[in-house]
This record gives C-alpha cells, sequence and structure tokens, in this order.
C-alpha cells in the first residue's frame, strides 16, 4: 500500500474515534460505581476507562430491573413486525409485478399515494381506532399498525420487475401453477431483496418510539426504546448513572452484535437496496 | 384453462389471493386511519371526554385549521425581508438560469416553486391588534424547518465526505465503515440517554473537557443558542450511517475508467472528487436528501427526550405539539389537523423524490 | 442472551402465575426496583412509595400488585392514553390539581361511601386535605399528602456570610432588596451563587414567581377565568428573581439535576426545591463525600405582604369504570396507603392525618420542626381543567425572560393571552 493510503487510514482513524467515543463512554460509565459517577465522571481519562470499576450495575439490572423483560418485547415486537411486512410484501409485490389483473393500475396507484402518508400523520386515528377495539396493550397493537407500509411493496415490487420473463416462461410450460412458482422459484430468487426490506424494517421497528409511547401503558408490552425513555425522564430521582447506562448498553447490545455478525450482509443488502431506490 | 384442469388457481385468482393480505392491512391500517384522521380533525374532539361519552365530540368544519394556522386581521407583506429577499433572489435566478440553459427545467421549476414560497409565507403577519390565534403553531414549524436545515445538509456533507474516502475494499477501511455505521443501529433513546449526559455541564464529557481546557462550560441543552445545535448533532452523529452506505453505493456505481481517465489529466484527490465524483453522484446525493427531509421532518424523540422542546420552544418540533396537542391537552381534532399539515408538507416532499426517482428511468 | 430469556421467563411465570386478585397501579415519582417490603426504613420518594406498595403486595391476602412504569415525563398523558383505551390502572396518584379535568368528565369513582368499609376515617384527613380530595360536594380519592415548595439552606455557607441567627436557623429576606444584599454577602463571603433551582426545564421558576405574586394577594387568573398575568405584582414577582441573574448571584440555564448538583457541590447556599427532597438532602449532608454538611429546610421567606408559597398534593383515585373485586381490592390497596402515611411523611412531604401529623414519630422526623409554618402559607392557583398547559404557557415565558432575554413586560402579555386562549377554549 502507498503512504497516500496510509495517511488517508490515519486521517479517517481520528474522526472514527470521535464518533465512536460517546458510545465508548457510555459503556465506561456503566461499569463506574454510582457514588462515585454522583461526584464526577471523569475519574480516569475523562471517564472513558472504567475505574473504579465494578460490575454491579448489571448484576442489580438482571437481579431487579425490568430491561430484559423491555429488550425480550422489543425483540418480539420488531421480528414479529419484519416477518410481517416480508409476507405481505412479498406477495403483494410480486402479483404486481407479474401478474395481469383487472384494477392493477388503480391498485399501484393507490399503493402510490400511500407512500406519501407518515406514520405521524395517522397516529392519533390508529391510536382511537385501537381503543375502539380495545387492542392497546397488546403485541399486536405494536406490530400491526407498521404492517402496511408501501414501501415494502414497492422494494419487492422493483426487485421482480428485473428479474428476466425466461424464468417464469419455462416454468408455466411445465404446467406449473403461478402460487408454486412465486412460492418455488421467485421467493428463493427474492433473498437478497427480502433481506434488506427485513433488515430495515427490523431497525425501524427497534427504534420507534412514539406509536409504543401512546399505545402501551403497561409494562408488559414496553419495549426497550420506552423503558429507557421512562428511565431518563426519572434521571434525577433514578438510582443512579451507572445503572441508566447499563440500561442502555443491555438495550444497545444484541443489534450490535447482530449487526456485527451480519455486517457484510447488511452493508450489501443496504447497497442493492439504495441504488435500486 | 390449464390450470383450472390441474387445480391451480388462475393468474387472476393468484394475484388476488396474494395481495389480499396487503391491500386489507393497508386499507385497515394506513387508508382508513388516513380519513378517519381527516374527520377527526374536523371535530372538537377531547380524548377524554369522547373516551367516556361517544356523543362528546362536535362537529366544527374548518374551524380546528383556523385556530391552529390562522389569526386574527393577518395581514401580507414585506415582514421578513431577509427570507422574502432571498426568495425573490431564488425566483429570479430560476427564470435567469433556465433562459440561459443552465438549469434543467424539473430544477427550474422546484427552483421557483421554493422561492416563491419563501417570497410568499414569510409575508402572512398579524395587523395593527390582530395576532395569531395558535402562535405556537408556526414557530414550531419554523424550528421544525431550521433542525431539518441544519441536519440534512450536515448528514449530506459529512456523510459524502466519508464515503469518499472509504471507497476501498480494504479490511481497514471495513473497520472504519464499520465505526461510522455503529450509531446508527442504536435506538433513539439510547441516543438521547447518551448524549443527554454527554451535553450535561456538570458531567458531561464536553463540558469536562472544556474544563479542562480551561473553558466554561456551556449549557448545551438549556441555553437556547445551543440547545437545537445539540440535538442536531446528536442527530448526525445517530442518522450518518444508511447515508453513507448509499453514497457507497452510488460510489461503485462510478466506473474506475473515468477516474483513471482523469488521473491522466492530473485529476486527482479533491479535484478528482469535484469534477467527477459529485457530478456521477448527483442522483444519489438527490435521493439521500430527499429522504432525509422526509425523514428528520418527523423528528420527536430528541426533542421530547432531550429538551422537552425548551429553551423557551425553541426546539419545539411538529410531531412533538402534535403529541402534547393530543395527549397533553386531549384535543385530538386540532392535533389531526396539524398532523394533515404534516401529511401535506410530507406529501410534497414524497411527489418530489418519486420525480427524482423516475428521472433516472428515463 | 440465555441469562435475557431465563430472567424474562421467570418475571413471566411469575406475572401470571398466582390466582390472587390483580390490582394494576400506576404512580410516577421514579423507580426504585429493590425497594423490599420494609416501609420504615426506605429513603427517598421512589423507594418508600414503592416499599409501601410490596408490603400491601406482601400483607394484604388475595391482592397483587403490578406496579405500571413510573415514568414521569409523560405520566399524565399515559394515563389519559390509558383511559382512552380502556385499561386505566385500578389505583393510580394524581395531583389534587388534576381532579377538575379528571373527575369532572366521570372518570374518577366516588368513593365517599367506601371509605368507612375499608377502614378509612376520613374524619381523620386535615380539612386542607378533605377539600384537595373533594370535587363537587364528593370524595374522589384518599390524600397522601401535602409538598409544598421550601428553601433548602446550606448553613455553612450562610453562616460564612453572617446570615445565621442566634438560635442557629438561617436569616433569610424579608424583601426582594434585601434579597439582593443577601445574595451580595454570600457571594462576597464564599464567592458562591446566592440562589439555584431548575429555571431552564421542570417548572420549579414558576412556582417561585407564583408564590411571589401570591404574596402580593395577586394570582395569574381569577376563578371566573380571566387572565391576570400582566400586571404590576406579576413584573415585581419576576424582577425580583431576575435581579439575582443579572447581578451573577444565581444561573438561570440549570435543570433540575444539574441544579441539586449544585446545591449539594456547596455551590449555592439556597436551592428552591419541593418537601419531597428533604429526607434525601439529609443523608447526602450526613456522606463526608458530599460537599453540603449542614442542612437546613426553611420555610419559602415572605418578600412580600403575606407568607404564600406554592404547594400541591398528592392523591390516590380509582377510576369509575372499577367494577366488583377488583374495585373492593383498590379500596384495600387505598386503605393500606392511608395506614403508612407517616412513613410517606419520611420523604419530607407533609402529612395529611391529623393524628399522624399530631405523632411524636411525625414532629421528631428530622428537619421538620424547621419548616412547620410552611402548611400554613401553602397555596396554589385557581381549579382548571387546563392547569397543565397554563403551567407549560408561564414555564416557556418566564424562560424567555430569563434564558433569552424577552422582555418582562412582552412575555406577561403574551403569557396572559395565552393563558386567557386556553380558559377560554
Amino acid at each position: 500500500m502507498n503512504r497516500s493510503y496510509t495517511w488517508l487510514v490515519i486521517g479517517l482513524s481520528i474522526p472514527a474515534f470521535i464518533w465512536l467515543v460517546p458510545t465508548l463512554w457510555m459503556l465506561s460509565l456503566s461499569f463506574q460505581p454510582n457514588e462515585v459517577l454522583a461526584r464526577t465522571t471523569s475519574s480516569t481519562a475523562f471517564g472513558l476507562i472504567p475505574l473504579p470499576f465494578t460490575a454491579d450495575n448489571y448484576a442489580a439490572l438482571f437481579t431487579f430491573g425490568q430491561t430484559p423483560w423491555w429488550f425480550l418485547n422489543s425483540l418480539i415486537v420488531s421480528l414479529g413486525m419484519t416477518l410481517g411486512v416480508l409476507a405481505v410484501s412479498t406477495t403483494a409485490g410480486y402479483a404486481l409485478a407479474r401478474l395481469d389483473f383487472p384494477f392493477k393500475r388503480v391498485i399501484t396507484v393507490v399503493c402510490v399515494i400511500g407512500l406519501m402518508v407518515p406514520e405521524q400523520a395517522v397516529f392519533i386515528p390508529l391510536y382511537t381506532m385501537f381503543a375502539d377495539f380495545g387492542w392497546h396493550n397488546s403485541y399486536h397493537a405494536l406490530i400491526l399498525p407498521r404492517m402496511a407500509v408501501p414501501i415494502g411493496v414497492f422494494l419487492m415490487l422493483q426487485f421482480f420487475q428485473a428479474i428476466p420473463r425466461d424464468i417464469e416462461e419455462a416454468a408455466r410450460l411445465d404446467g406449473v401453477g403461478w402460487l408454486q412458482i412465486f412460492w418455488h422459484v421467485m421467493l428463493p430468487l427474492a433473498r437478497p431483496a427480502m433481506m434488506t426490506l427485513a433488515i430495515l424494517t427490523f431497525l425501524y421497528a427497534w427504534n420507534d418510539y412514539l406509536w409504543p409511547l401512546v399505545s402501551a401503558q403497561q409494562r408488559e408490552y414496553f419495549t426497550i426504546t420506552l423503558g429507557l425513555a421512562s428511565i431518563q425522564s426519572n434521571f434525577a430521582q433514578s438510582e443512579g448513572l451507572g445503572r441508566v447506562m447499563a440500561s442502555g448498553v443491555i438495550a444497545s447490545l444484541p443489534v450490535v452484535i447482530l449487526f456485527l455478525i451480519f455486517q457484510r450482509y447488511v452493508v450489501k443488502a443496504m447497497t442493492a437496496g439504495g441504488s435500486k431506490g | 384453462m390449464r390450470d383450472a384442469k390441474r387445480g391451480y388457481l388462475s393468474q387472476r385468482q393468484s394475484a388476488w389471493l396474494l395481495l389480499v393480505p396487503f391491500l386489507a392491512t393497508y386499507a385497515l391500517f394506513l387508508v382508513y386511519p388516513f380519513f378517519r384522521g381527516v374527520w377527526i380533525s374536523l371535530h372538537d374532539w377531547n380524548l377524554l371526554a369522547v373516551a367516556f361519552n361517544p356523543d362528546a365530540r362536535e362537529f366544527i368544519g374548518l374551524r380546528n385549521y383556523q385556530r391552529v394556522m390562522w389569526g386574527q386581521n393577518i395581514q401580507w407583506g414585506f415582514a421578513a425581508p431577509l427570507l422574502q429577499g432571498l426568495g425573490l433572489i431564488g425566483l429570479a435566478l430560476a427564470v435567469f438560469l433556465r433562459r440561459m440553459d443552465r438549469l434543467s427545467r424539473f430544477n427550474a421549476i422546484a427552483l421557483g416553486v421554493v422561492s416563491l414560497l419563501l417570497v410568499v409565507l414569510p409575508g402572512f403577519h398579524p395587523g395593527e391588534g390582530g395576532r395569531w390565534y395558535d402562535r405556537r403553531f408556526w414557530p414550531t414549524v419554523g424550528n421544525t424547518l431550521v433542525f431539518v436545515g441544519f441536519t440534512v445538509p450536515g448528514v449530506t456533507i459529512a456523510a459524502l465526505l466519508l464515503a469518499a474516502g472509504l471507497n476501498r475494499e480494504t479490511r481497514a477501511m471495513g473497520i472504519l465503515r464499520t465505526l461510522f455505521f455503529l450509531s446508527q443501529v442504536l435506538s433513539v433513546t439510547v441516543v438521547t440517554l447518551i448524549w443527554q449526559i454527554m451535553f450535561s455541564p456538570r458531567q458531561g464529557l464536553i463540558a469536562n473537557i472544556t474544563e479542562v481546557a480551561g473553558g466554561t462550560p456551556i449549557n448545551w441543552l438549556t441555553d437556547q443558542q445551543f440547545a437545537m445545535a445539540a440535538i442536531v448533532i446528536a442527530t448526525i452523529w445517530w442518522s450518518l450511517g444508511i447515508a453513507m452506505i448509499l453514497f457507497l453505493a452510488g460510489l461503485q456505481d462510478i466506473s474506475k475508467e473515468i477516474y483513471e481517465a482523469a488521473a491522466l489529466d492530473n485529476a486527482r484527490g479533491a479535484r478528482a472528487f469535484w469534477f467527477i465524483t459529485l457530478p456521477n453522484l448527483r442522483r444519489t446525493i438527490m435521493l439521500v436528501v430527499v429522504l432525509q427531509i422526509i425523514l428528520h421532518f418527523q423528528v420527536f424523540g430528541q426533542s421530547h427526550l432531550m429538551t422537552q422542546g425548551g429553551p423557551n420552544d425553541t426546539t419545539q418540533v411538529l410531531v412533538r405539539y402534535i403529541y402534547q396537542t393530543g395527549f397533553r391537552d386531549s384535543e385530538l381534532g386540532r392535533a389531526s389537523a396539524m398532523a394533515v399539515f404534516l401529511f401535506v408538507i410530507m406529501g410534497a416532499f414524497s411527489v418530489i423524490q418519486f420525480v427524482v426517482g423516475r428521472e433516472k428511468d428515463q | 442472551m440465555k441469562h435475557v430469556l431465563l430472567t424474562a421467563a421467570a418475571a413471566a411465570t411469575f406475572a401470571t402465575g398466582a390466582a390472587a386478585q390483580e390490582v394494576t397501579l400506576g404512580r410516577f415519582f421514579g423507580a426504585c426496583e429493590d425497594a423490599g417490603t420494609d416501609t420504615t426504613t426506605s429513603v427517598g420518594e421512589p423507594c418508600i412509595i414503592q416499599s409501601i406498595i410490596n408490603a400491601a403486595d406482601a400483607e394484604l391476602d388475595g391482592i397483587d400488585i403490578n406496579t405500571l412504569p413510573t415514568d414521569w415525563g409523560n405520566y399524565y398523558d399515559q394515563i389519559k392514553a390509558a383511559f382512552a383505551g380502556g385499561t386505566p390502572p385500578d389505583v393510580f396518584v394524581m395531583h389534587r390539581h388534576r381532579i377538575p379535568e379528571f373527575a369532572g368528565i366521570g372518570a374518577l369513582s366516588e368513593i365517599s361511601d367506601d371509605l368507612a368499609s375499608v377502614g378509612i376515617d376520613s374524619s381523620d384527613w386535615s380539612e386542607n386535605a378533605l377539600e384537595a380530595v373533594s370535587y363537587e360536594g364528593g370524595i374522589y380519592g384518599v390524600p397522601m399528602d401535602f409538598h409544598a415548595n421550601l428553601w433548602h439552606v446550606n448553613m455553612d455557607l450562610m453562616d460564612e456570610a453572617g446570615l445565621v441567627d442566634d438560635n442557629g436557623a438561617p436569616i433569610l429576606p424579608s424583601s426582594p432588596e434585601e434579597l439582593m444584599d443577601h445574595a451580595r454577602m454570600v457571594e462576597e463571603a464564599t464567592g458562591q451563587d446566592y440562589l439555584a433551582a431548575d429555571f431552564a426545564q421542570f417548572p420549579i421558576g414558576v412556582r417561585l414567581v407564583l408564590a411571589l405574586m401570591w404574596q402580593q394577594d395577586a394570582n395569574i387568573f381569577t376563578e371566573e377565568g380571566t387572565a391576570t398575568i400582566n400586571t404590576e405584582e406579576a413584573a415585581n414577582a419576576v424582577t425580583a428573581i431576575t435581579q439575582l441573574f443579572e447581578a451573577g448571584y444565581a444561573n438561570p440555564q440549570l435543570n433540575y439535576a444539574d441544579s441539586q448538583q449544585a446545591f449539594l457541590n456547596g455551590e449555592a447556599a439556597v436551592l428552591v426545591n419541593g418537601t419531597w427532597v428533604v429526607d434525601f438532602y439529609d443523608a447526602q449532608a450526613a456522606d463526608p463525600d458530599v460537599a453540603l454538611s449542614n442542612y437546613y429546610a426553611a420555610d419559602f421567606p415572605t418578600l412580600f405582604d403575606t407568607g404564600a408559597t406554592w404547594a400541591d398534593s398528592h392523591m390516590w383515585a380509582i377510576p369509575s369504570t372499577l367494577e366488583g373485586e377488583t374495585r373492593d381490592a383498590a379500596l384495600q390497596v387505598l386503605a393500606f396507603i392511608n395506614d403508612h402515611n407517616i412513613d410517606w411523611a419520611r420523604t419530607g412531604h407533609m402529612a395529611v392525618r391529623n393524628s399522624v401529623v399530631e405523632s411524636a414519630a411525625y414532629t421528631s422526623l428530622p428537619h421538620r420542626d424547621e419548616y412547620s409554618g410552611t402548611a400554613a402559607i401553602a397555596r396554589d392557583t385557581p381549579p382548571s381543567e387546563r392547569y397543565g398547559a397554563i403551567q407549560d404557557v408561564l414555564n416557556r415565558e418566564l424562560q424567555a425572560i430569563w434564558l433569552t432575554d424577552k422582555p418582562v413586560e412582552d412575555a406577561l402579555a403574551d403569557a396572559e393571552l395565552e393563558v386567557q386562549d386556553l380558559l377560554d377554549r
């Protein structure tokens, strides 16, 4: 490698480190005793090194804390929503992209219009609607409203449109039904697009705050975003900075690990999704 | 026909079967709520009162819109010379550049429309003895625009520069990319948790460093000059990743030959970036910008958790105002009217996004 | 990961395993997850209330209490959302100032005739407490405390500035001018701020200004619903405080946690905050690592004509939709909380039951004698269904004055307009 490359790496490492500092700091604070943090947060190297060290905050979290429970809820909701979006979007995307049927254009246009409706613009009517059904404080209340995102259908639609016709026609000549083609031929081909959609949906679901805030009031259905928000608004009265930060770490660790494992996939999937637009 | 014989569904039947799950959820959770929202916005609708007595709502037509967006004795004039002047310049520029053929028709129209809005909208102001019925609404919209106005260029420029630097398939670059992308996967509440403490004038890392350097710590979150900046910084830190990845994808579509050819003309580094990378990335940049605008216009968590909209409403944003009006003040009708307004703005940007997306296909 | 699942599974069996009557309970005050069931030793609002709840859960036969999330910031939004969604908590805490809003709409259950059946003696409540939970002649809740703003004092700083009298009590100002004099004395003697409070987020600053308005027999709106904010009295109240900012004797940019930290670090002689922190500061003062070592909880001083300090009341209510066994169980929980009034008073709050107030256990609580005058000067704004929104308007406009240099008259005029709008809605 040449010298300019080395300089580039060094030059980019500095902002990268700065980018990492807030996360490191959270990690480090979570390993320091609350009594110390109440006085100073910069014991060693501006607090970036956890000295004095303690693991009590984590022990306390797992003994008394609701964080693991909130975490599990987030997992259920995010996975549920991801599966739902995948199921609904692949089927509809395939139908709109590859099949002929009456009103196809109309339906496509109606979906396009739906792209323009942001969730924040419909959360109030959704709220009253779910209240009428008595659905609040349930997993389906957290999952269902986000399943109907037209963006997923469009992602899949564009993907299916790009698959050459011959594949389908060969199967048709062999006398295979449409649903079978969809299931046995198209779905396996669509895996990368589905992965993209799954990752985007999962991240979105994991981060969603406004809808769970209005829909879930019982802690059985608190997601990790909500739980952490409630801890934050109690800052002055809560059990201490270290505990709060430990909750933050527990909340983030799984997604970060997932990301690190699937990183290549995530980036590739996003790249594919991005250039398809 | 063949299908029927074999017991398969026909094409039409298959299509409907595959479409039904989507159409059902779509109709139930998007189309219906949307119209219901418009309907609620035409009522005086108290959250609690209606819960106990469904007849407690009253149809009041467009009054909610009037109460939110209009006022007494509202006049139009050159009330905000700076913005309106900027708009006029923009208009002139749009006409001029279009005539000189330096601007595509679409860009000219876009610039023209934005400029026209800049001239018209800030011109409304309450006249003598007049007032806005809701004095918080337009400032809130303004704050949201300021937030978008700082965040989107911030994210876009930073992500673009990073992507240009990181656009090599080596191990070191891969690790650096990971580091920059990492914060993207954190949830909004973790982000606000970290940055609330980061910005704290007593416990914060920034304050600690400032103090060691001999400065006085800034009260980031409660100083009106810094509160919005603090939120913007946290947001840029958080949402840089996806934009960077999209740019990296765009960069990979630019063929190596162009760069090699340019290198022969002595265009490397910054020059190559300026003359080759930027023009070739035009569409990706537009896409990222529009996506970011749509995303950040809906900001809620950062403002709600880090500053509670303060100090003195300087970080109050539209979605938080909708939430407050609906759930703290129980006024679902007014809140829905604001939500419809949000939809109109978002819709406009979505149309732009759609048009930009199509430009490539032609 | 395995650990997480195990914990969650354990939590699930715990939550569903018991066949007892489940009572959901909504509260704020913050989280205390390891509170235990000993109501006599816990410290601080979150842990004392949670220990009382845990004890009720353990001691009341056949009743299982499920405490809902204890989020402060969105508490009333969440309670409303829960009501509107048809799933309100079976027992929940609220402020007396919210009664018009909730009872007015029929959300609260009237419990006048049920109190005796679970052993709650409403005649033991002080007159003010009874009034606090009454709405249009009926009783809608069980009062738990009065809480008010105090002046929390760092006696060491006051001593250095020569502001301690012969009895060892702090000398507090009796006029806005004297306030400035004292502030200067503290600054000159110690170099520290005279006064700290959350002027930047939580409406402690609003409550300060309100108190100073009441001290001049003024109020922000009349019982008939006319806003009266753009007045000389309000301007007096505001300038009494802003003079401190201008002279550099107080910092308006501190929020709740920061102002508290400043006080504990010995960077401010006085902290204006509620009764709810007395036991906490007392405990902190005993900690050798904390700069504050000599702590005094004083009545809010009278800077104008009559004594007044902002006050409110915490009370427990049950929703009107509750019926049958759940309602009976909920009432028993109310009774249990009522029985533990003395434990709650340990926070620093003032008790509501005469029998408790007169008890030796109560009068001997730390610092209790130092702010015994507070009950007599407790005040609040007239009842309104829009209390929350009105407080918010005041908070914004006052912040505009001290954080963004908005002229006082403009801010008060704007506040009056907006509060009038809210009253007219």
